[in-house]
């Protein structure tokens, strides 16, 4: 369902993000991206939905080729996609309702929209995307009022919002508390699951890498280092990941 | 052998010898330094102590060289302490040098404080006005009576050209009289056992007190409402204006009575500033939104994000910045100057003043907005699949709108500030009503007018206080609102914008036919700004001049040389009012000179103004009559005579620095000394009466909370009046000059800092202080070590923050006579030396970037 064909980044500072990666996503995986900071997994996630233009290589999603979308085509594709981000990159001043609506750009009237108004059926859509994230209490709340748990979850919300198909994932819980990471990913994981809907999430700690995904990618200087199942990923492996003096830490802490 | 080394590392010369570098630096100051390897040390030495010489040497006096001597002392002991590996520190040099530059302060910013105490009998109608400014009055019925008399007696008397009047009536004992003669009043048809005024009018119908015994000539009336009194006939006339002998004129006598009735009504005076107040916050308004409106794009185009892409609007973005900081570090007085020239005095002048500095400002304000726009949100929103317009409306909107509103009502506060002031120059809004009071004396209607502006500032500020926090913290609108209610609400308040709008562009009373008819003089004025007179060339002076003898025969008049310069005058004498031809022969051509009536004891006028240029062989020609000035009287000495003279100027060497720079750079020197002297003062006392407005230390007794809130309020309410309206106040009790500036800056600095200073004391951490007084320390102790720390670098901050301000404040508080740099820029503005005003603008520009520079820099260094 989404191909990526060699993909190369080079940013105008001469950093090479991405070297010739290649890898395939089947449809209602769960995909984790691992490797240190900086070995590209934030420049691999944006390329899929274009934040980022590569500069080669081809990724496909759906038979449609999204490196080649312009405009309008673009933005269709970019709404099947949802993406929460390390920051959960809200809108702070703005309410939360205000903010999980906004996943809704993608369909919303481009002419009323701008007004902030969106059909009734948006609303109801919100208020179930936020209630499936425990939060619809919060709707009117502004965002900055919340906790990072809770802000992370009106991410959700609004990634829900836009019906995704698949879902990218930038280090969705590295500023938050492990009690916190585990049921932000529990709710990726129920996506997963239960909506079939393709999940890409880099990740940090081993655990949660054998936890959650079906299917890990391991990234080193911006090169693919590893493609397999979390089970295969054994501390030699992992150590070709992240550097011979790497020691496997889990998110509570304890040593492997 | 290892070779030792100073504490950073760097090796010691110790072949040199110790005492070779002490006698270089006994010969040049910081010699010996540089000769052991710390060249920087050397130079910095070097560099400070000529600095220093200089300075002295330009402004001070002598006494200031026993600092310098001082450290060249101990620049000889540094020199001998670095040759045995030691690095001494530079505290006591620093100190000596502070001593230097505080002495110059003091002494070319004229700072005298026994004329606090000489001049405080002046200075005391000012404060009791303070406590009885004019506001209600009772309504009065006046009874009013005049009659006419010719002063002096001549015979035959003419018949007065005014006629008494009927009822009530006063009759004269006299029809004429001379000055000091007693006159006998009788009056009658008054208010019966009521008091009442004697006034004198004279001729053109200036009214004075009419004076018994050093007190102003009252009356009682009878029961039937009649009077007698005796007064003495005052010299209401000057001298100059006496009539000729042999003619008389009419003078009036005024009785007059005023009887309260009715009710309680605002005066006169309070009437006027109400209305002044609605002129005041008219242009405040109006130069807000304007500038608001005008910064919005600009901003766009100043904002490095977002113009750093290509070459070219990286060249708009660099003209943006530049010209945007140039408005900026020209006062909005200083504005007001150049739009008094441009579109006349009044508000539309203030208000264009207060607009452009609002541009700038607010220019520069939203571009770093913009540039501090988190590109998360854009990100995210953009990942949704929305179009451009979506993520502005999404992303960007909601990220700079609260900012922008911020920005822009902190700029409306200053503006309300600026336009209580703007009426010094522009002749609008309550400034000018204090300095018109001030001018006329009439010190209660200045107390109501400086009592409204401090109502009218801090009502305002507490309002916009109250909008801000709804705007910082405020819960935006759910998008789930009723649209009812939601668009209900917007309409309402925009329909109160157009109305104020409205009212404001009205009051500010903007013609752009002025704005284009003004503009030659505006064009020409910044033409002249824009090329300062930085050179001139040295000029002699030249004339020659021809007796004109008047009448003819009280002396010679000889014939003119036939050759060389020369005067020559048709007829040569004659009486008054004769017609004259002046002609001048052999002038350097194409040269401007001047024509003048030179009278016998050296006084001289010109026969014409802006007159004459010679043509281009070296004639002038202009007809004229014979001045009266030119008359010999009875009483001249013998043989004396009046001339007509030529004079001109000739270049006779090559250009150098022209008088203006060097006056400018001066005025600019006594200037920035203000601001020091300023700043240093009033930090030195806010700091202690700060404490005293901070809640936490004041604690929750009840006199606590007293002296909290008395404190407090103080500070806002002196806070709330412009040093340049305290300057006014301040010339009156020291004298006019740097002196008066630097009180009325500390005056308003003093609430300022204490204001900012209590604030910071609110916000200690209790945490540090909690864990020292664990430790088992004392009071000293704590507050040494847990309070101190958290206050130094806020309130450093806040003092640099000040200076910045005081810098900019004393370049224009010369215009109400607070002397520096802006002194002499009115001036040269007033006598349309363009040119040389240019040449202090660029001084100001120059001067407020500098110092910008370095207080940004001391701020880094802070944080």
């Amino acid at each position: 369902m989404l191909r990526v064909e060699h993909l190369t980044k080079v940013f105008p500072d001469g950093t090479v993000a991405l070297k010739d990666v290649s890898f395939e996503v089947k449809e209602g995986e769960f995909l984790a991206v691992i490797g240190l900071s900086g070995s590209g997994k934030s420049t691999l996630l944006r390329c899929i939905n274009r934040l980022i233009d590569p500069t080669e290589g081809k990724v496909v999603w759906d038979d449609k080729d999204v490196t080649a979308a312009q405009g309008k085509e673009l933005r269709r594709i970019r709404r099947q996609i949802g993406m929460i981000f390390q920051q959960f990159n809200l809108v702070k001043r703005s309410t939360v309702m205000t903010n999980v609506l906004t996943g809704r750009l993608g369909y919303a009237h481009p002419v009323t929209s701008l007004f902030h108004i969106f059909p009734e059926e948006d609303y109801k859509r919100a208020h179930a995307a936020l209630e499936r994230v425990g939060i619809a209490e919060k709707a009117d709340n502004r965002a900055d009022q919340l906790s990072g748990g809770q802000q992370q979850r009106v991410a959700i919300a609004r990634a829900l919002m836009q019906e995704p198909k698949l879902m990218l994932a930038d280090e969705p819980v590295a500023s938050l508390d492990p009690v916190l990471a585990h049921s932000i990913l529990r709710y990726l994981e129920t996506l997963n699951q239960e909506d079939g809907i393709t999940v890409i999430c880099s990740l940090h700690f081993l655990d949660l890498v054998h936890r959650y995904a079906t299917r890990v990618i391991g990234l080193k200087d911006g090169e693919l280092v590893f493609d397999g199942l979390p089970t295969e990923l054994t501390p030699e492996k992992f150590k070709e990941v992240y550097g011979e003096e790497a020691e496997i830490v889990t998110v509570s802490g304890e040593k492997l | 052998m290892g070779k030792r080394r100073y504490p950073d590392g760097s090796p010691v010369r110790e072949s040199r010898g110790n005492w070779l570098s002490p006698f270089l630096s006994f010969v040049i100051p910081g010699a010996g330094q540089a000769y052991l390897g710390l060249y920087a040390r050397g130079a910095g030495i070097f560099l400070s102590v000529i600095a220093l010489i200089a300075l002295i040497l330009w402004q001070g006096t002598g006494v200031l060289f026993a600092p310098v001597l001082g450290i060249w002392v101990w620049n000889v002991w540094d020199a001998w302490q670095v040759a045995r590996g030691r690095r001494p520190k530079f505290s006591i040099p620093v100190l000596l040098a502070a001593i230097v530059i505080y002495g110059l302060a003091f002494v070319s910013t004229e700072v005298q404080p026994q004329r606090m105490i000489t001049g405080w009998d002046s200075m005391v109608p000012y404060v009791r006005a303070l406590f009885h400014p004019e506001l209600m009055e009772y309504a009065t019925e006046d009874k009013v009576a005049t009659a006419p008399i010719q002063v002096p007696c001549v015979e035959p008397l003419p018949e007065p050209d005014r006629k008494p009047t009927e009822n009530p009536k006063i009759i004269l004992d006299k029809k004429c009289g001379a000055v000091g003669d007693t006159l006998t009043l009788h009056g009658e048809g008054f208010f019966p056992n009521f008091e009442g005024e004697v006034w004198w009018l004279n001729p053109i119908g200036d009214a004075q007190r009419v004076i018994i015994d050093d007190k102003q000539a009252k009356f009682m009336t009878d029961d039937q409402g009649r009077f007698d009194l005796v007064i003495t006939i005052p010299q209401a006339v000057p001298l100059s204006e006496q009539p000729p002998p042999g003619q008389t004129q009419t003078h009036q006598v005024r009785a007059e009575q005023h009887r309260p009735y009715g009710n309680l009504q605002p005066t006169r005076t309070l009437k006027l500033v109400w209305e002044k107040i609605g002129e005041t916050v008219a242009l405040a308004f109006l130069a807000t939104i304007l500038g608001m409106i005008f910064a919005l794009p600009i901003s766009f185009l100043a904002a490095r994000n977002l113009m750093f892409h290509n070459p070219v609007t990286r060249v708009i973005y660099y003209i943006v910045r530049t010209s945007l900081n140039i408005v900026r570090s020209i006062e909005t007085l200083m504005w007001a100057i150049i739009f008094a020239v441009w579109v006349g005095l009044g508000p539309f002048g203030g208000m264009l003043a207060l607009m452009i500095h609002t541009i700038a400002a607010l220019g520069k304000l939203y571009s770093e907005a913009i540039e501090s726009i988190d590109p998360g949100p854009i990100e995210a929103v953009r990942a949704t699949g929305a179009n451009d317009l979506q993520v502005i409306v999404y992303a960007v909107v909601p990220q700079i709108l609260p900012t922008f509103a911020s920005f822009t009502l902190y700029r409306w506060d200053i503006n309300v500030r600026m336009s209580t002031v703007i009426g010094l120059i522009s002749d609008a809004g309550l400034g000018f009503l204090v300095i018109q009071w001030i001018r006329l004396n009439q010190f209660s209607a200045m107390a109501t007018a400086i009592l409204a502006i401090m109502f009218v500032v801090t009502t305002l500020d507490y309002a916009s206080s109250i909008l801000r926090k709804r705007i910082i913290e405020g819960k935006p609108a759910s998008p789930k609102q009723n649209l009812f209610v939601r668009w209900g609400k917007w309409a309402i308040v925009l329909a109160l914008f157009v109305v104020t709008f409205a009212w404001s562009w009205n009051v500010a009373e903007v013609s752009f036919t002025n704005l284009v008819t003004g503009l030659p003089s505006g064009m020409k004025l910044m033409k002249a700004f824009a090329v300062p007179d930085l050179l001139d060339r040295p000029t002699e002076a030249h004339s020659v001049r021809q007796p004109l003898p008047v009448p003819c025969g009280v002396a010679e008049a000889p014939q003119p040389p036939a050759s060389g310069p020369r005067v020559a005058l048709q007829p040569q004498c004659g009486d008054v009012g004769d017609p004259l031809v002046i002609d001048g022969y052999d002038l350097p051509p194409n040269t401007h000179v001047s024509i003048r009536w030179e009278m016998p004891d050296g006084s001289f006028l010109r026969v014409k103004s802006n007159c004459c240029d010679t043509d281009a062989s070296g004639r002038v020609h202009l007809e004229t009559k014979i001045s009266p000035l030119m008359e010999i009287g009875e009483d001249s000495p013998p043989g004396s005579v009046g001339y007509v003279g030529i004079n001109w100027e000739e270049i006779v060497g090559g250009p150098r620095i022209s008088k203006t720079v060097k006056t400018v750079a001066n005025l600019a020197l006594i200037t920035l000394l203000m601001a020091l002297l300023a700043t240093t003062f009033s930090s030195f006392f806010a700091i202690p009466l700060s404490f005293f407005a901070a809640r936490n230390i004041m604690g929750d007794t009840l006199f606590g909370r007293i002296v909290y809130n008395v404190f407090k309020m103080g500070f806002n309410l002196t806070r709330s009046i412009e040093p340049m309206i305290l300057v006014l106040i301040m010339a009156a009790w020291v004298g006019a000059g740097p002196f008066a500036g630097v009180l009325a800056l500390i005056l308003n600095n003093i609430p300022n800092l204490g204001k900012l200073f209590a604030e910071t004391i609110e916000q200690i951490d209790e945490g540090p202080v909690e864990a020292i007084i664990a430790t088992g320390a004392n009071k000293l102790q704590t507050l040494v070590y847990a309070v101190v720390p958290q206050l130094v670098p806020p309130f450093l901050a806040f003092i640099l923050y000040q200076w910045d301000i005081n810098i900019r404040m004393s370049t224009v508080i010369g215009f109400v006579g607070g002397g520096g740099i802006g002194q002499q820029f009115r001036l040269w503005v007033g006598l349309n030396q363009y040119d040389k005003a240019g040449t202090a603008v660029w001084a100001i520009v120059i001067m407020v970037w500098s110092m910008d520079y370095l207080s940004a820099k001391a701020r880094e260094k802070l944080i």
